[in-house]
């Protein structure tokens, strides 16, 4: 930087640039004075945010602490078996490999058992269908 | 978070500060009513979340006031390009006081005729006391490109000084 420079700067330096406007002087003192009194519009939700969490947070702690007492092991008892009788299905004489014949069969039957705890009125069901299928031999004259 | 400037006054430093800031946003914004808006919210914007940073607080405020109006900038960027011709006009002399000394006042008559490259680091070196490094980090130029510009914008003043002080 020369003499001729620096002679510029410093008469720039001199310039009185024209102050900001009344009312951005107002409103800044504003801002400073009450830093809480506007709170941003993210601010308020996050706020909001807060306190509403904080809210739904007591209410499920009220219900898990205050709901019923529940008893240990269910108590259930037999009340019901069924064993329905069984359905056949006799089909169409085969010929087997060896040159015989046999009759296929197919048995179908279920086993059903029923137990109840009457203090819940909570019932459990086990039903357990069940499939055999074989063939009688014929003797052919 | 400690309070690097707790005993600060802030309105007092706006008060002796103010005028070259608004000086500074008047560089980046289309109207006097621009400039005024982005140092309001530039200030406001520093005070609640950097006035506790340490250091000067200088380099700061100057980065919060180009970031204000860079945003107006892309809110109002569908405004009428009418605006910016008027306001490039009438901002001549209305960014400074009057001044007694006819050289200070071609001076002051001069500086909307450099270009705005030249100009921005003109301010942003006399009235934002930013060294070239930190000027080149606002404007996202090398610190030899803010040097140079500077260089350019002193030779340019000079000649325009010379021919408004013997016209």
């Amino acid at each position: 930087m020369n003499n001729e420079d620096h002679d510029i700067e410093s008469a720039l330096r001199r310039l009185r640039p024209r102050p900001p406007g009344p009312a951005v002087v107002s409103a800044i003192g504003r801002a400073l004075d009450a830093p809480a009194a506007s709170p941003s519009a993210r601010g308020v939700i996050l706020r909001w945010s807060a306190g509403l969490s904080a809210a739904a947070a007591g209410l499920l702690g009220f219900l898990f602490f205050t709901r019923a007492p529940v008893t240990a092991a269910p108590e259930y008892q037999l009340v019901r078996a069924e064993q329905p009788p069984a359905a056949v299905d006799v089909f169409a004489p085969v010929r087997l490999a060896d040159g015989s014949f046999a009759r296929p069969v197919r048995v179908r039957w279920s086993n059903e058992t029923q137990w109840e705890d009457r203090r819940t009125n909570t019932r459990l069901i086990n039903y357990s269908p069940s499939e055999q299928f074989g063939l009688i031999p014929m003797e052919t004259y | 978070m400690n309070d690097a400037h707790s005993e600060q006054d802030w309105r007092a430093w706006f008060a002796e500060h103010g005028a070259r800031l608004r000086l500074i946003a008047r560089q980046w914004t289309r109207s006097d009513a621009d400039a005024d808006d982005v140092l309001q919210e530039a200030f406001v914007r520093f005070w609640k979340h950097q006035r506790h940073l340490p250091g000067n607080p200088n380099a700061l405020v100057v980065t919060s006031i180009r970031r204000a109006a860079l945003d107006l900038h892309r809110r109002t960027d569908r405004r009428a390009l009418r605006e910016q011709v008027v306001s490039a006009d009438a901002a001549a002399v209305a960014d400074f006081a009057p001044e007694a000394d006819p050289r200070l006042q071609a001076l002051a008559s001069s500086l909307p005729s450099l270009s705005t490259e030249q100009r921005e680091v003109v301010v942003l070196k006399v009235w934002g006391d930013l060294t070239f490094e930190q000027i080149g980090a606002q404007l996202e130029i090398s610190p030899n490109t803010a040097a140079s510009r500077w260089r350019y914008a002193m030779e340019a003043l000079r000649r325009l000084v010379t021919a408004r002080t013997y016209e």
